[in-house]
């Protein structure tokens, strides 16, 4: 059974098995890599993507769940080079091993989006996927930075 | 290398002598203008891709190639796992290179290259052959090497690639700051040939060779192809930058991996994909040691996508480093959901050592308990130990309790092999190539020569879980399927299975205090699995606490449970012991814990005793130790060490823990405070700091959330559900690290930092609740009060 979607504003038709998770057609059939596969129960986040626009972790989300909707990936996060988040991840050098921050831009933007301007404890709340390097420290200063670089700055998510 | 191609004006006025000209043509181990054939098949992304590529120019030498726009490709030949290595290696040669950084681009050394290429004279004759640090320190660590590459070979063209131990910035900063200098050198002479001036009225900065008398100038760039074919005439003569000359070293910079790394495009192992490949799922028989007894192909073989089965065995240990500790079964199809599916639809029948199933938790800490009232290990024995335990004032004895505990990357264990019948390639992201290397050649009989690793990003190591057994299990997959690219990732939970753990772990330290609390004998007794590493940091060869008459023992009992190098290899579990049982002495005592400790550096001899105690000095300080705290919090102290016992490198810091208790029992980490040693100089500011800011929430898992337990010989927390990670909520809003300068090398510190959050956290809670807590990790208590 073909399943329609946007993935990055690229209108896609896949025929898969409708219970195979989303994460394994963007990263299989579509080739998009840079969404991860770690614990395969939604518990750390490395796999999170938007569908219409709501952050949400791909490896437990049947492609039938995307039907008719427009999905995001790290890809396609930035309509043009690189946007605020990913500006202030490279200026404070957040990634370690960089394998959860394709997630963990995900998220932020995600974030930024319900709260432009957000407090720690929003952070706290909205920042729940797992870093094994730990790199939250540097996560969240970059979140402030990037929420600053759009108020002040003119910067785009 | 003809030696006429240097002229005599090159050389002019040089120290360069005739001699020098000779020997540097007689070496004839300089290899140039080699290219490293590309990977037969194209990959997606190769932007974003580590591996080594074919340059489209000739390098200068092994580690640099300079193309016409000047930028600088430099080899890596150690793995990048998030410490900063890609970065920090590449400072060391770009400092002596001298050229413009904004244009560097690092990417990984060719393994193959390393298989079939001697390494140059002269990196031999200044490593590991009496060579000296010029400031102090000793050789680089280049010991026990072997063909396996177990630990580096001696005289392969990039020598040791293995990434382990916190040892790339220790072992690798001599020699590439060699590599660099003979690179800029070699420029040098190219420009001095280009203009037939001496090489001595050249200098070079940013990439640029400028002519003193005449201002001219010539970009590396234009000389670099004739620089590829000069060699260098005296490279047993280049001399490198001691620390205080450094211009790039010892500034904070950002990681040149991070760009690939926030935009998706980073090409780890998993994320290699390549025409006609098929995926592999595994399953490892749970309890290690077991194998197949039997599958049935025939109930998934019509499933969608299936191709095959296979089983392996445990292979011959001397094939694969002995790391594949279960038998198991793979199904091959042409995703990896749908092998995955399929496999786990198999009925699938283990053959179970019983002996193996019969071990769970509490047996197996009974059976280390038990062993340290057997005679032991004696690895100190200063003083009369028993005759001053029978006569001290007091007796405070403890005894203390770790788990099980794996590395838990993000990144499951993946690795793509193609076997061909004259070649193999291997895409992994791999911390010991060139023993994944021995390993491709034993198991398909085709020569190392002919193996190529195309090296990828690894999503996490933490102690060297980069390296198998998935490229082994792998490479036994494609062996049996030569001509079809197989890529196998594990799932989470097989990704538990097939590691190494840390050993749980036993310790129980007796003291005796004399009537003024202080120690004058100290009794030391650890156990753990019997080939578990590590098993004597911070204890061995004297007290880093002083105690006149001081013994320590290690004792071990043999599980089948395989054990390894998670982060910090025995120093974390050996921290909790020794920082906890400080604190109860310091209560037993009646003192301040860190006065305590302070008084006990200060009467011992430890050659770093100094550093210890400035560590201790300044965390204190930056904490305002000892100022008032509101009720349920309390502030911990410890000292972390590495290489304390003996003259050579050595790592120090002190931290301080600000812990909130709630009075429903939850932890809350507030404020961290870090004295840390810098030794000569650090490489990369940023990147310590970044460790360091890492492994405190990394060793905060352990104390809080992180075990493994056994049940009927199988490891039951296997995924994120039932082993935690903290998350950014617990991340501790407030960290202040300061450095401090010391006279010697540092021993590493991405690794073992951190660790001290075990026993000041456990010491914060007796504080609160007036209940000490010793056995890891602290969810299994109710630690609710008030």
């Amino acid at each position: 059974m073909a399943i329609d979607f946007t993935v990055n504003g690229v209108q896609h038709s896949v025929d898969v098995a409708p219970d195979t998770p989303l994460l394994w057609v963007i990263r299989d059939h579509l080739k998009l890599k840079g969404t991860k596969f770690s614990c395969g129960i939604a518990q750390c986040g490395a796999c999170t993507l938007h569908i219409d626009g709501q952050p949400a972790r791909s490896c437990s989300i049947p492609v039938s769940t995307a039907q008719g909707k427009a999905v995001t990936t790290i890809e396609g996060v930035s309509s043009d080079g690189l946007n605020a988040v990913q500006e202030a991840w490279i200026e404070l050098d957040v990634p370690q091993c960089g394998y959860c921050q394709s997630g963990q831009i995900m998220s932020a933007v995600a974030l930024l989006r319900r709260h432009p301007n957000p407090s720690d404890a929003d952070i706290d709340a909205g920042m729940t996927n797992a870093c094994r390097c730990a790199t939250y420290h540097r996560i969240r200063q970059a979140i402030h930075l990037a929420a600053s670089k759009i108020s002040s700055e003119g910067r785009t998510l | 290398m003809n030696k006429n191609t240097l002229t005599s004006s090159d050389i002019s006025g040089s120290q360069l002598s005739r001699r020098d000209i000779l020997s540097a043509s007689a070496a004839g181990a300089l290899v140039i203008g080699f290219r490293v054939p590309r990977a037969k098949a194209q990959i997606i992304d190769p932007e974003g891709a580590a591996w080594a590529l074919e340059p489209e120019q000739d390098e200068v030498n092994a580690w640099v190639i300079v193309a016409p726009d000047n930028s600088v490709t430099i080899r890596i030949a150690q793995t990048e796992i998030g410490q900063g290595v890609w970065t920090s290696n590449a400072m060391m040669v770009a400092e002596e290179l001298q050229c413009d950084w904004s244009k560097v681009r690092p990417e990984y050394a060719s393994v193959n290259r390393d298989a079939r290429e001697m390494a140059p004279e002269w990196t031999l004759n200044v490593m590991g052959n009496g060579a000296q640090d010029p400031n102090g320190g000793g050789d680089p660590e280049f010991r026990n090497r072997d063909r396996t590459g177990t630990n580096g070979i001696p005289d392969s063209l990039y020598r040791r690639m293995r990434t382990n131990a916190a040892a790339s910035v220790r072992d690798g900063r001599y020699y590439l700051q060699l590599a660099g200098a003979e690179a800029r050198e070699r420029l040098l002479l190219a420009a001095a040939r280009v203009w037939r001036v001496p090489v001595e009225e050249l200098s070079s900065a940013n990439s640029l060779i400028t002519h003193g008398p005449t201002g001219r100038s010539i970009t590396y760039g234009q000389v670099a192809s004739i620089a590829a074919q000069i060699p260098h005439p005296n490279p047993e003569g280049i001399n490198i930058k001691p620390p205080s000359e450094w211009t790039l070293m010892g500034t904070e910079r950002n990681n040149l991996d991070v760009p690939f790394k926030v935009s998706g495009k980073a090409v780890y192992g998993i994320d290699v994909d390549l025409p006609g490949m098929k995926w592999a799922a595994v399953r490892s028989c749970p309890v290690y040691g077991g194998t197949v007894r039997s599958y049935d192909f025939e109930q998934i073989r019509n499933e969608q996508g299936i191709i095959s089965a296979t089983d392996f065995p445990i292979p011959d240990p001397s094939l694969i480093r002995g790391r594949l500790f279960s038998g198991g079964v793979a199904v091959i199809a042409d995703s990896w959901y749908q092998a995955n599916t399929a496999i786990d639809k198999m009925p699938i029948e283990w053959d179970i050592p019983p002996e193996n199933a019969a071990w769970n938790t509490a047996n197996m800490r009974a059976a280390l308990m038990a062993s340290l009232d057997k005679p032991g290990n004696v690895r100190a024995d200063i003083g009369e130990v028993d005759s001053a335990l029978a006569g001290g004032a007091r007796i405070v004895e403890a005894t203390y309790t770790t788990p099980y505990l794996p590395r838990a990357r993000m990144e499951p264990g993946n690795a793509t092999v193609l076997v061909t019948d004259d070649r193999v390639d291997i895409w992994v992201g791999d911390q010991s190539p060139q023993e994944t290397r021995h390993s491709a050649s034993r198991i398909t009989g085709i020569p190392e020569e002919n193996v190529h690793l195309h090296l990828c990003h690894l999503g996490g190591g933490y102690g060297r879980n980069g390296n198998g057994p998935q490229a082994e299990q792998t490479i036994l997959l494609a062996n049996q399927n030569r001509g079809t690219p197989i890529h196998m990732l594990w799932t989470r939970e097989e990704d538990f299975v097939s590691t190494t753990y840390r050993s749980m772990g036993v310790a129980r330290l007796r003291a005796a205090l004399d009537e003024d609390g202080w120690p004058v004998a100290m009794e030391v007794k650890t156990a753990m699995d019997e080939k578990a590493p590590g098993s004597t940091a911070g204890f061995d060869v004297a007290s880093r606490y002083f105690a006149p008459n001081y013994r320590f023992s290690t004792h071990s009992v043999a599980f089948h449970i395989p054990v390894g190098t998670r982060r910090g290899v025995g120093a974390p579990a050996m921290n909790f012991y020794r920082e906890s049982f400080m604190n109860e002495l310091a209560h037993a005592a009646g003192m301040d814990p860190y006065q305590y400790r302070r008084e006990l550096i200060a009467r011992g001899d430890l050659p770093y005793k100094n550093d210890m105690i400035k560590a201790l000095d300044m965390a204190a300080e930056m904490s305002d130790w000892g100022s008032p705290l509101p009720e349920g919090t309390a502030r911990g102290i410890a000292l972390e060490e590495r290489g304390a016992e003996a003259d050579g490198h050595a790592t120090f810091s002190a931290q301080v823990h600000t812990v909130a208790l709630s009075k429903e029992g939850k932890i809350r980490l507030l404020r961290v405070d870090i004295a840390h040693d810098e030794g000569f100089g650090l490489v990369n500011p940023l990147s310590v700091r970044k460790q360091i800011e890492g492994q405190i929430p990394w060793f905060l898992n352990d104390v809080l959330y992180q075990e493994c337990n056994v049940n009927e010989g199988r490891i039951v927390e296997n995924n994120f559900d039932r082993f935690p990670l903290c998350r950014m909520s617990e991340q501790p809003p407030e960290i202040n690290i300061s450095f401090f300068k010391s006279e010697h090398w540092l021993d590493g510190m991405g690794h073992d930092r951190g660790l001290s959050l075990q026993s000041t956290i456990a010491n914060a809670i007796f504080q609160i609740t007036g209940r000490r807590y010793r056995d890891l990790p602290f969810r299994h208590h109710d630690l609710s009060w008030g």
